[in-house]
């Protein structure tokens, strides 16, 4: 039998803790949505006497967490499918065309990763409400999409560059045109990639708060993280559909997370470990 | 071949999109943004030029000075904790053989959750009356106003704040790390267990060194986004109580959103920008190391 040390014991005890610490909160707060408010203060820690869905329907309902699921799904579909083609067709041309200022170009992009949102709030605000894109989801994508851009294209790059020059010299010769070789070879072949940044791309937008909260003041247009902050008032915050409001808003990344975490992992540590 | 990949047709059908998205939603507003920052602008009246008197304006700005001090303390302490905790998971999962992934994927699932939603969470376990205060409640103990208590130099709520921020994005930090100390060659660990090196001694003289490029790029993530740093203090405390809590982006918002001071906003907008760039050069400058053979 092997040898347990003292020391691997000890690792698991701490990684446990943390383990705990991490899920704890996750977990009371499903358990505490599903109870009455008056519950959450004389009872905290017990399950709930009576499961009751009532906080559920009345966010998703009265609370307009339907409306801004739909709204965010919208918004996130559309621009991870955008990014997704913008970003790699760009990512190609820097990886794979042959010109002077392809790598300048690179730079160019990657600032874009070093550059907060809030600098551009004012400019973008001011011209959507000129151009009549604001109050619209379209002036969502837009920047969205924009921010997307250079994760997708580092990530990308790398890719394409992996690629072996064999393939497209062989495709070449096989009388493919340049949009051949990018649709039919090149991007099949870094689908991974593509599938690690669309992941990407939706996860972080789907929990914008900052520009959605100052784009758009119709409520029917709001996306979730800004429809959530409506559960919380100065004098009236009723904890019970808060914490469900949060649970509705929580679910579908976790849901996400669960099915594709490691290619998320993978995306993450794929464009850090070649910078 | 040479010819199709030089098609200069193509270069441009394949670039254009990004760049006119990258130039006219992120270049030129950042120009934008820079001229505004010398301009006396409001919802009201158009831009109109007023040289250094935004900037001005900032070095008699109370709330700045705050939202200043608490960025850089966000921004050293994240760092710092980040580095730390960082690196002490990563080696511990990458000794471990069974859970490894298990662990790894519980600490990393909160950097994919909505801050939104968490700082609401988190404001709730440390609201006066409830989630902590409640716990330490039964075990005889009278919790402190986690949220809303204004003693000291960097008062109580940034700490907590600080901390719910370490919490949630410890994970990309620790899977930075294991990324970069799993692709270390494993016979260099053999060859010191043969000369005789413990586990830490191994961890500190092969570990250490090799990780390095790793801590340039994740301290200067890290920093930028300490410095972007938002929707959990607006969710958990609004930048409350008494502005005590804000930040450079709240104040922004804040400034910006709140009461139209758009030339005034902007001016904070630079000095945030100018503050990730200094930042990012400082750590690639200090931190980053030249590659070594792996």
């Amino acid at each position: 039998m092997k040898k347990v040390s003292i020391w691997q014991i000890i690792i698991y005890i701490f990684l446990i803790v943390m383990a705990v610490l991490y899920l704890a909160p996750l977990l009371w707060t499903f358990n505490v949505s599903f109870k009455t408010n008056k519950e959450i203060f004389t009872a905290p820690f017990a399950l709930p006497q009576d499961a009751t869905f009532e906080n559920f329907t009345f966010a998703w309902t009265a609370g307009k967490l339907g409306i801004a699921t739909l709204n965010s799904f919208i918004v996130c579909v559309v621009t991870l499918l955008l990014s997704m083609i913008i970003g790699s067709m760009a990512a190609f041309g820097i990886a794979r065309l042959r010109w002077k200022f392809s790598h300048l170009a690179l730079v160019y992009f990657l600032t874009g990763m070093m550059i907060p949102v809030h600098c551009v709030l004012i400019p973008l605000f001011t011209r959507f409400a000129k151009v009549g894109l604001s109050n619209s989801l379209t002036g969502l994508v837009l920047p969205y999409l924009t921010f997307s851009l250079p994760i997708t294209i580092f990530i990308m790059v790398g890719f394409f560059e992996g690629m072996p020059n064999e393939l497209i010299e062989s495709a070449c010769i096989d009388g493919a045109s340049i949009y051949q070789i990018f649709f039919k070879v090149c991007l099949p072949l870094g689908k991974t990639g593509l599938f690690v940044t669309g992941l990407m791309t939706f996860v972080g937008n789907w929990n914008e708060l900052l520009l959605a909260m100052v784009f758009i003041s119709d409520d029917m247009k709001k996306t979730l993280p800004v429809s959530l902050s409506k559960f919380v008032g100065p004098y009236n915050t009723n904890y019970s559909q808060m914490f469900a409001a949060i649970i509705i808003a929580i679910i579908p990344t976790i849901v996400v997370y669960c099915a594709f975490s490691n290619q998320i992992v993978d995306g993450l540590t794929a464009g850090a470990v070649k910078g | 071949m040479d010819k199709l990949l030089r098609n200069k047709k193509a270069i441009v059908i394949f670039m254009a999109p990004a760049l006119i998205l990258f130039t006219f939603i992120l270049f030129i507003p950042i120009c934008q943004s820079v001229y505004y920052s010398f301009c006396d602008y409001n919802a009201l009246t158009p831009a109109k030029w007023v040289g250094l008197k935004n900037y001005q304006g900032l070095l008699q700005d109370k709330t700045l000075k705050i939202a200043l001090k608490n960025s850089i303390f966000f921004l050293i302490y994240s760092c710092v904790t980040q580095l730390i905790m960082g690196l002490f998971l990563a080696a511990l999962l990458t000794n471990i053989d069974k859970g490894r992934n298990l662990f790894k994927n519980i600490i990393y699932l909160p950097c994919v959750l909505s801050s939104a939603a968490l700082g609401l969470l988190w404001m709730f376990i440390f609201s006066p009356k409830l989630g902590i205060n409640q716990l330490l409640q039964k075990i005889g103990m009278e919790g402190p106003l986690w949220l809303m208590d204004t003693k000291g130099f960097i008062i109580l709520p940034m700490w907590v704040i600080a901390f719910v921020a370490l919490w949630q994005y410890v994970g990309q930090s620790m899977m930075l790390y294991m990324a970069q100390i799993s692709g270390i060659s494993k016979s260099l660990y053999e060859a010191s267990y043969i000369d005789g090196c413990s586990k830490a001694k191994s961890f500190r003289y092969i570990t250490l060194p090799l990780v390095r490029p790793m801590v340039a790029t994740a301290m200067s993530l890290n920093a930028i986004g300490s410095l972007k740093f938002f929707d959990m203090i607006f969710n958990m405390t609004e930048g409350g109580p008494n502005h005590k809590t804000e930040v450079l982006a709240t104040h922004l918002y804040q400034q910006g959103f709140k009461y139209f001071k758009y030339g005034y906003a902007s001016a904070i907008g630079v000095l945030l920008l100018v503050l990730c760039l200094a930042v990012t050069l400082f750590i690639n400058k200090v931190v980053k190391t030249e590659p070594y053979e792996m």
